[in-house]
């Protein structure tokens, strides 16, 4: 058969509109995610994360019948329910961040380049792990608290700037914060892929104190 | 007589040939096509044996929905009686407001004021597979960068998606799927801000605030938009209290 160049041309353009017909019908199904696209390593560590949450609210809710059935013996009895309130506001004043705190934990020390976005990511990979209570350079963060970017290289906590070598302190279980913080492909190590020539130490703390947010709002 | 055959048309015969062409020519270009993108199926194919994992999370969720419940039922409960016994004593009184007063301050209890709404949602315009793909749909560090500029601009409560956003709560991210409280979520985000709606409209203005995620909306369609809202309400925090470890001083 005898080619000609009309034909070569009519050809090259099907060709192309042939690729363009599929990938247009395609694109409308837009992008949407699923459960189902997750890796099974993905599935696992979000099975495991679920099951510690869950784990948490049944503790507590097993924690709060006792306070429920106290509470009510004690007004029945004409007594108030005084000491089951005291509790309560003593677990609030450390979750409102309003009190000092103390306890077991973790310190991360940065000596080097770091910015308020990973000091950020940091707070937030903490509080996955379950830290109570947690300061930097011993600025307690609060339940509001936000992060920025201070002059020279600097960090503001909640408008206030703090100079590095920054600590972290973290009040919680030092054992379950530390593995979550230093395991392989944890936060610490993308930090020292990201930040060569800053040094990261990580250390467990059997007593940790912080202070109280300075100003609540 | 003699039949004398008429000579072709060149020009018709041109467009034969080259009509004969365009079909398997198209045919080829949709087979390439399909192909290719069919690799991808294949892969999506591959994932239908994580279905077992998959129901595995889908019953937590459901578990930690049921036990959220449960728990707002008990603190209901506390908080009855707790009133009941403010009003046998002035102490107690004293201890019940003290408790309202730190709720508020911690999020358990739920808040309703002028505001702004944030939607954050992958873009619509991308096809599956695409290079660009991760520019643009919505990452965990998305929202926290958000909700870092409302506590910025002066916000006093925030939820996202119903979570409310307290001192325990971290935006987490496995694969691409993110959890707030522990709790899975799927975009599109509604974030809900009550605080001075001027501040915290201003500090999303902000042109040197949220730089990535304004590239990427212009760029890649991701969906971001901020609105004054009027009258919004945030939900009270109904995840565990977590302290365990840590005591006042």
């Amino acid at each position: 058969m005898r080619t000609s160049a009309g034909g070569i041309a009519a050809t090259i353009v099907a060709l192309f509109l042939g690729v363009l017909v599929v990938t247009q019908v395609r694109s409308q199904d837009v992008y949407s995610r699923s459960l189902q696209l997750e890796t099974p390593a993905s599935l696992t560590t979000l099975i495991a994360n679920l099951s510690d949450r869950n784990n948490s609210l049944r503790d507590e809710i097993f924690d709060l019948r006792l306070r429920v059935t106290a509470a009510r013996d004690s007004v029945a009895n004409g007594q108030g329910s005084l000491t089951e309130s005291q509790r309560e506001i003593d677990q609030l004043k450390i979750f409102a961040a309003v009190s000092p705190a103390r306890g077991q934990g973790i310190t991360v020390k940065i000596d080097g380049t770091f910015d308020d976005r990973a000091m950020s990511d940091l707070v937030n990979e903490l509080r996955n792990a379950g830290a109570e209570a947690i300061a930097v350079n011993d600025m307690r963060i609060g339940p509001r608290s936000w992060l920025g970017p201070g002059p020279d290289r600097t960090i503001i906590l909640d408008g206030r700037q703090l100079n590095g070598p920054w600590t972290v302190k973290a009040i919680g279980s030092s054992d379950v914060v530390y593995v979550a913080i230093t395991r392989t492909g944890g936060i610490e190590g993308q930090f020292q892929l990201i930040y060569p020539r800053t040094r990261f130490a990580v250390a467990k703390e059997t007593t940790l104190d912080v202070a109280a947010v300075a100003t609540p709002r | 007589m003699t039949t004398v055959a008429a000579a072709p048309d060149p020009k018709r015969q041109r467009l034969q040939h080259a009509l004969a062409l365009v079909l398997p020519a198209m045919l080829f270009g949709f087979l390439v096509t399909a192909q290719w993108q069919g690799q991808q199926e294949r892969s999506q194919i591959a994932v239908r044996y994580n279905a077992p994992l998959t129901d595995a999370a889908f019953a937590l969720q459901k578990e930690q929905n049921d036990l959220k419940a449960q728990l707002q039922d008990l603190r209901a409960q506390l908080d009855q009686i707790q009133a009941s016994a403010a009003s046998q004593s002035g102490a107690a009184s004293d201890l019940a407001k003290r408790l309202g007063e730190l709720k508020a301050q911690a999020g358990l209890s739920a808040l309703s004021g002028d505001g702004v709404v944030v939607q954050l949602d992958d873009s619509h315009t991308v096809a599956p597979g695409a290079t660009n793909l991760d520019q643009a749909i919505c990452h965990s560090t998305d929202l926290t960068d958000i909700l870092n500029t409302a506590w910025r601009g002066g916000a006093r409560a925030i939820s996202v998606n119903a979570q409310r956003v307290v001192s325990s709560t971290s935006v987490y991210c496995v694969g691409s799927t993110i959890m707030v409280n522990g709790t899975l979520l799927s975009p599109p985000f509604n974030i809900a801000v009550i605080g001075p709606q001027d501040s915290v409209l201003g500090a999303f203005d902000d042109p040197n605030q949220l730089r990535d995620i304004k590239a990427r909306r212009d760029v890649q369609g991701l969906g971001f938009r901020v609105t004054r809202a009027s009258t919004i309400t945030v939900p009270a925090y109904d995840g565990a209290l977590t302290v365990r470890i840590a005591v006042p001083q």
